[in-house]
């Protein structure tokens, strides 16, 4: 409807005078000045006075306006539709599993923050490696690739799958050869994918690479048994250990493992019973596991096949051809006297070494033949699966690419650009094949060559399983949706074989229900349900078998020395020998800044590999610590500095596989050099040992980012350490107990009316390996600063462990440093290993110097730091006799000089939110994981009950492979810490302070009678 | 004061011929009425540069964080301490020749008491420096003050050596400050009554009314009493509380009873050895031969000698109780000295204190500007290593030898401490520009009865011992500024 209504503004629009008309064509009643404005004129007039006022008023009031907003309060927004079974702020805990170990992946708020161990797990018993620990930090790399890659640069899925599939439709028309190279897979779903893609695909094969190989110890089984299998070895058995070079604590196979046995034998409860098993190891450079040997002797590489040859001949009074003493009179010796143990302890005794070479291996088998180990203390018939790899394969596979037979690869968790020892030829010859595809999750040195990178999920993201000894099943369940744009390698691989089944997480259930779920007697939904909060179904052991070794051995003694004299040194070149490193491993891990800051566990440099040099023979060579040499063999030489390493066999050099690193990420590139080409393929293995020449360069002194820099206690009361003898004589004697003092106190005691949280740490258990320092970097948000700062000695780790060397003088124990300087004999070096962190004090020093009171003591006995109250004064470290109080130097979270290892939107993500991120200026430290006890009282006062004994866990006793680390309640005279600091051996770091420390250690047990000294 | 005539074995504490109150007023305030000269522009130059230098390296660690300095997690402490402890040191013998001279009427101080309160005073400003640099929170430095506050009962630690540190440093400036500007009233008006327009309105201000009447004079004396009362035992006092930041940890080499006397005596030694530094080169500069004389330059280097001595006798008590005490980790930090990787620094400061001031005993080292300079140098450098030994050389090597640690200085921390020396002298060149350097009222005190003109004229009325006038003749042989001849004719 119109309206015929008209309104008017003014009586001047209803009579429509001559001057309204005029104004009303304008839009405003005055011109705006807008062309002079533009055209400069108009500023330059004379801004009048009153509108400078109106002005000035304006901008006062904008300002103040602007002013009165508050400071921007950033809110975290509540889920819209909350997930069942989150609760902000408490944690969820999903079973899953890494390299074959049942794991509990801690998440919070969707987001996997921590990973612990299974305390049912077949391997750990929940305990674990640091590599597992570290795991969680790679699932956010920010080097991680975002999206698929073709021809190096991003594409999509789709795009992928079309391309790979036509490609491999013609590969399959033309007939030639498609292979898979993946290191050792045991995920039965993952080899069914892979048969499947077989058969899809029938000239494809999968091959087992791994950088590191066992193929040797393989290989030797199927010659002497006819069982290619690695054996499952059970420390625990052995009242006696005989290691050649094979590092069980530290990198070999099952170490974690092997630590749990091992210590099963030799810390409290075995030493409760005055019992303790005996190890003796023969090694060239100082590894974990020598370290930790009763009896260490340095050998050669080269002399490592006569000293078995001897052992045989001891153990079988026989000679094989050819054999000669060991060039040392004391490790000859040495060898006699083992022999002589050894066959009094037949069934309870084994002998392992890590070569990879088969005859040696064969040689192994024949001496725990000897001693009747098949059926007690080495398993067959329940072998680990952790490693197939086979050497010769992934050689002949190398031959027919150069060949040109290949016209399809696929790399998966395999990188043979870089670890492969012929790399270089490989890479050229790479070019030959048309499709190459790799699933590696960085754009690595192998991926950047391929035509597709498919990046695989992190396992965090991933549903599958593993099967790494026989009979027992882990599930890897998915805890969060993939953080990038990332794929399952399975699921590629279903795609492009067209496998009916679609997704890999239906063709997990297929296989589960068809093949494993019964295995535990579990079926359907439920029996899933169940593995899902189990974590594995394990099959009841098979019985282990005798074996019997009735082979010849005198050819494989002749391959044996043959060998040797390959390896050993001539003229002025050393023996190199190429090592695993227990932290970095064989360099999948490199680009993870938790694992490169974490000292190795003897020489406690970080961020770096070395030439480890024993000091007689630097001496010889006229090269001091931090002096580059050019190592030269297999015609590839690498410039590395020179570390001096007590214990090292005179005339080796021991150098890490894992570094040197050229396309692993943000982190890992250019630290240390690669060792992988002087590998070494001969007998069918790649071997780890060369002859290699020795220059020294001119370059400067490199400076080692080392954590430790004095490696002697200097007899003071940190460590008390004791023989096997002289404990079951006297306990007490060990620690120097029984002088009868009297402590006077200045200070006040003070009730601790509910708890008194104590720690009791055994020395005897702790192998060194580290696994609870990453655990605290975890659990505490440590920040990790980078090669240069722990250079300054600025690590952050509230956890360290303190290792000391000292040496045997003729039956004594040297431990000071201007004695050791005087000593001849440097080879008969003994190592303590001494986790140190808060000790919290119940007189700590550090609270009473602290002008602002920023460091407390709770009425539970923990010492506390208040973050926000510290100005920083550092006099509360510097009290600190233990000194493990650590400063934020810098803004460790936000100093773009720290970007490359956690300040990212993804790294950040990692954080653990009960836990601050502390500002720069301020001191913090082991909390004793306050935030843990907290939750722990919380839940057991929600459930209206008292707190149960070993209901709280410490983030770095949990991680403890051995149980070194025993925390509770003293209150309590019934909880395991109470029991643990009651024994005998429990002495107290630097207790004649009196500073009353919360920690009790104790002391080392040796089970030595020094062999050939 | 008084007017009588001072007994003639005396030494004259002002020399010169015709010396009038109106010149004793002219050469004091020569520069700071007229423009400054070639020598002083040269000094404030290099100075200023120092202090930007300073304030630079001051910002950036402010900007990045104490760890752009060389410490860690087992040295907390180094230069920063060391130089703060130096500095406070060096202020001692300030509040010492103002305070504790007066109170035992040593007239000889009233020459150098202005400058050594000046030097007190910003030496104080530049250890100040430290305490709030070395912090890794400065912004929350007031957080060790014990404020009222709204977070309950969040209170301050009266335990903590450093709580106390607080409250020495901060007493200590302000009643250095007081004493000081008191003193410097009457002067301040004598430049006031001398001066035309603006400055003569500044100095009007400053002098807070100043008029010279006898009750004004009374009440000055009085008030000097009264603060060199307070200041006197703050002489003992603050460094005694400093040396608690040490005494009072677990530390070897710190945990040490001897501590407190040990630092006073360390502290008005380097204190003296700065004033001498100072002196030598301002008398010879602004040309105040007549007032601070070599009577002057030889008893400053007596209490150097006595001072250098005491701290002598403390090393050596420290050595002795080290071995004496069995402890293993003392003596382990004492034998580190010299055996460690730091054995130069304690050779500096053994070397230094020690050996090089026990010159002293010579007359001729005394009476020698050159040497005396030098040695005044050296002090300063050997009480520099003496903190640098006690920090951090026995913090590197503490209890556990696996946290065994070098402490490498960064440009940062040699920065700052190079700068807070250019920082002081150019406080210090400001403060002879526009304040005496000499206290004038109490120079002209001395006039009449102390000066050589009066001993002189006593010689000359001659009603003296002859043996005692040729023993004051002899005396005088040493003075660079008195001309002998005259005395010939006498």
């Amino acid at each position: 409807m119109e309206s015929n209504k008209k309104y008017w503004k003014g009586i001047e629009e209803l009579n429509r005078t001559p001057e309204f008309v005029e104004k009303n064509k304008h839009e405003f009643a005055e011109p705006i000045p807008i062309e002079e404005i533009l055209s400069g004129d108009g500023l330059k007039s004379k801004t009048p006075r009153r509108d400078f006022l109106k002005a000035l008023g304006f901008g006062v009031g904008a300002v103040s306006l602007a002013a009165c907003q508050k400071v921007p309060v950033h809110k975290s927004i509540p889920y819209l539709i909350k997930p069942e079974e989150i609760t902000p702020g408490l944690a969820n805990f999903y079973v899953s599993s890494y390299e074959g170990s049942a794991i509990l992946v801690k998440t919070r708020e969707g987001r996997p923050i921590k990973i612990e161990g299974n305390p049912n797990d077949f391997f750990g018993k929940g305990g674990t490696s640091a590599g597992v620990q570290a795991s969680v930090l790679d699932l956010y790399d920010s080097s991680r690739l975002k999206n698929p890659l073709q021809d190096g640069s991003e594409s999509g899925w789709s795009q992928i799958d079309s391309f790979v599939k036509g490609q491999l439709a013609g590969i399959k028309a033309g007939g030639k050869k498609i292979r898979i190279v993946s290191s050792s897979i045991n995920s039965p779903s993952t080899l069914a994918v892979i048969a499947d893609f077989i058969t899809q695909y029938p000239t494809a094969k999968h091959i087992n690479y791994d950088a590191v190989s066992y193929t040797g110890i393989i290989q030797a089984n199927q010659n002497s048994f006819g069982k290619a299998v690695l054996p499952h070895y059970n420390f625990d058995k052995a009242d006696i250990i005989v290691s050649f070079d094979a590092d069980f604590l530290g990198s070999w196979i099952s170490h974690t493992e092997f630590s749990r046995q091992y210590m099963a034998n030799r810390a409290a409860k075995a030493l409760e019973e005055k019992k303790m098993s005996r190890h003796i190891q023969f090694e060239s450079g100082m590894s974990i596991t020598g370290s930790n040997a009763d009896v260490r002797m340095p050998l050669k590489p080269s002399e490592e096949g006569l000293a078995i040859i001897s052992l045989y001949n001891a153990l079988s009074a026989t000679t094989l051809p050819g054999s000669k003493k060991v060039s040392d009179a004391n490790t000859d010796k040495a060898i006699t006297l083992v022999a002589k143990e050894l066959l009094s302890a037949k069934g309870r005794a084994l002998v392992v070494s890590g070569s990879n070479d088969v005859a040696t291996q064969v040689l192994i088998n024949a001496i725990n033949s000897l001693l009747g180990s098949y059926g007690t203390t080495i398993d067959l018939d329940n072998p680990s699966l952790q490693y197939a790899g086979n050497d010769a394969e992934f050689v002949e596979f190398a031959n027919e690419v150069k060949r040109g037979e290949v016209d399809a690869v696929f790399f998966l968790n395999a990188n043979p650009v870089y670890d492969f020892y012929a790399a270089k030829d490989f890479t050229t010859a790479l070019a030959k094949v048309k499709l190459k595809v790799s699933f590696a999750p960085y754009n690595d040195e192998t991926a950047a060559l391929c035509n597709v990178v498919a990046p695989n999920s992190h396992y965090l993201e991933s549903w599958g399983d593993e099967n790494a000894v026989a009979g027992y099943y882990t599930i890897v369940q998915p805890t969060i949706n993939p953080v990038y744009d990332t794929r399952q390698a399975e699921q590629s691989l279903l795609k492009w074989s067209d496998n009916p089944v679609k997704e890999y997480y239906t063709y997990i259930r297929n296989n589960w229900d068809k093949n494993l779920l019964p295995i535990a007697g579990l079926s359907g939904q439920s029996g899933w349900e169940t593995l899902l909060q189990t974590g594995f179904v394990k099959a009841p052991a098979k019985a282990a078998g005798v074996y019997t070794f009735n082979r010849d051995l005198n050819a494989v003694a002749q391959t044996i020395l043959t060998h040797s004299t390959q390896v050993a040194a001539s003229g002025s070149q050393l023996e190199l020998q190429i090592f695993e490193s227990p932290n970095i491993g064989d360099g999948k891990k490199a680009n993870n800044p938790w694992l490169q800051e974490l000292p190795d566990p003897v020489s406690k440099v970080t961020w770096d590999n070395f030439a480890a040099m024993s000091i007689t023979t630097a001496k010889k060579i006229g090269v001091e610590q931090g002096d580059y040499i050019t190592i030269t063999a297999n015609g590839y030489s690498v410039d590395l500095p020179v570390l001096l390493q007590p214990g090292q066999a005179q005339g080796t050099i021991s150098v890490a596989v894992g570094y040197g690193r050229t396309k692993a990420g943000k982190v890992g590139d250019k630290v240390g050099q690669n060792a992988y080409p002087f590998h070494t393929f001969r007998n069918g293995t790649f071997q780890t040992a060369v002859a290699a020449d020795i220059k020294k360069t001119g370059a400067l002194k490199y400076i080692f980012a080392q954590t430790q820099t004095h490696h002697s206690y200097e007899g003071r009361s940190v460590i008390h350490e004791g023989t096997l003898a002289q404990y079951v004589k006297s306990p007490a004697s060990i620690v120097g107990k029984g002088e009868g003092k009297e402590n006077y106190d200045l200070w006040d005691e003070y009730e601790r009316p509910a708890y008194n949280w104590v720690m009791a740490i055994d020395l005897n258990a702790c192998t060194g390996c580290g696994s609870c320092v990453v655990a605290c970097t975890a659990e505490n948000n440590v920040p990790v600063v980078g090669r240069d700062e722990v250079r300054n000695r600025r690590e952050m780790h509230w956890i360290r462990i303190d290792r000391y060397y000292s040496f045997n003088d003729n039956g004594k124990n040297v431990t000071k440093e201007d004695e050791i300087d005087k000593l001849q004999d440097l080879d008969h070096v003994s190592v303590t290993y001494q986790p140190m962190l808060c000790q919290h004090c119940d007189h700590a020093p550090c609270e009473t110097v602290c002008p602002v009171l920023a460091t407390t003591h709770s009425s539970e006995g923990l010492n506390q730091m208040t973050y926000n109250r510290c100005v920083g004064t550092r006099y509360c470290a510097n009290n600190c006799p233990y000194k493990v109080r650590r400063f934020n130097w810098f803004n460790y979270w936000n100093d773009s000089r720290f970007e490359n290892y956690v300040q990212n939107e993804y790294t950040e993500l990692v954080l653990n939110p009960d836990v601050t991120t502390r500002f720069r200026g301020v001191m913090e430290k082991c909390s004793m994981c306050v935030q843990r006890i907290q939750s722990g009282k919380l839940k057991a006062k929600l459930e209206k009950r008292s707190l149960k004994d070993g209901e709280i866990k410490m983030a770095c006793q949990q991680s403890c492979p051995t149980n070194a680390i025993v925390f509770g309640n003293l209150n309590d005279p019934t909880s395991e810490v109470a029991k643990a600091l009651k024994s005998e051996r429990t002495y107290y770091v630097l207790e004649e302070l009196n500073v009353k420390p919360g920690i009790g250690y104790q002391a080392k047990v040796r089970n030595t009678t020094e062999l050939g000294a | 004061m008084a007017s009588h005539s001072e007994s003639i074995i005396r030494e004259p504490l002002i020399t010169g011929k015709n010396i009038t109150y109106a010149q004793i007023t002219n050469d004091v305030l020569f520069p700071v009425e007229n423009k400054p000269n070639k020598a002083w522009w040269i000094g404030f130059i290099a100075a200023s540069m120092g202090a930007t230098l300073w304030l630079f390296a001051m910002s950036w660690t402010f900007w990045y964080g104490v760890g752009e300095w060389g410490l860690n997690k087992t040295v907390g402490w180094a230069w920063d301490i060391t130089s703060f402890v130096w500095w406070v040191g060096i202020g001692h013998a300030g509040t010492l020749i103002s305070a504790v001279l007066l109170l035992f009427r040593q007239n000889w101080r009233n020459s150098i008491n202005r400058s050594a309160e000046a030097m007190t005073i910003f030496a104080v400003i530049c250890a100040a420096t430290y305490i709030f640099g070395h912090m890794g929170r400065t912004w929350l430095a007031y957080w060790t003050l014990p404020l009222p506050n709204q977070y309950g009962s969040l209170w301050v630690n009266w335990n903590s050596a450093l709580m106390m540190d607080v409250f020495a440093i901060s007493t200590y400036f302000s009643v250095s400050l007081v004493f000081w500007y008191t003193g410097l009233l009457p002067d301040i008006s004598a430049i006031r009554d001398r001066a035309t327009g603006l400055r003569q309105k500044i100095y009007s201000v400053l002098s807070f009314g100043w008029t010279g009447s006898v009750k004004t004079w009374q009440r000055f004396e009085t008030v000097s009493l009264i603060l060199a009362g307070i200041s006197t035992p703050l002489v003992l006092s603050v460094h005694t509380i400093v040396s608690f930041d040490f005494a009072t940890s677990l530390e070897p080499g710190w945990h040490t009873t001897i501590f407190p006397p040990y630092f006073v005596a360390g502290a008005i030694f380097s204190g003296f050895a700065m004033v001498q530094t100072l002196l030598l080169v301002v008398r010879k500069v602004l040309g105040l031969e007549n007032y601070i004389t070599m009577f002057h330059i030889e008893s400053m280097n007596k209490i150097i000698l006595v001072t250098g001595s005491i701290v002598g006798v403390a090393y050596i008590t420290e050595f002795f109780i080290a071995w004496y005490s069995g402890s293993e980790y003392e003596q382990y930090t004492f034998l580190n000295r010299f055996i460690g990787p730091y054995w130069w620094a304690a050779c500096m400061m053994y070397g230094c204190n020690v050996l090089m001031t026990q010159l002293m005993w010579f007359k001729s080292i005394r009476t020698s500007i050159p040497i005396a300079w030098g040695l005044s140098i050296v002090v300063n450098i050997g009480m520099w290593f003496e903190r640098f030994v006690i920090i951090v050389v026995s913090l590197h090597r503490d209890y556990l030898p696996s946290s065994w640690a070098m402490f490498y200085p960064t440009w940062v921390d040699v920065s700052i401490f190079i700068g807070s020396i250019g920082l002081f002298f150019t406080m210090f060149l400001l403060f002879l520009r526009v304040l005496p350097s000499v206290a004038i009222a109490e120079v002209k005190l001395l006039l009449k009865s102390s000066s050589e003109q009066a001993k002189k004229k006593l010689i000359e009325e001659g009603h003296l011992d002859p043996d005692q006038v040729a023993y004051y003749k002899e005396s005088l042989t040493k003075f660079d500024s008195v001309e002998l001849a005259d005395y010939d004719k006498v």
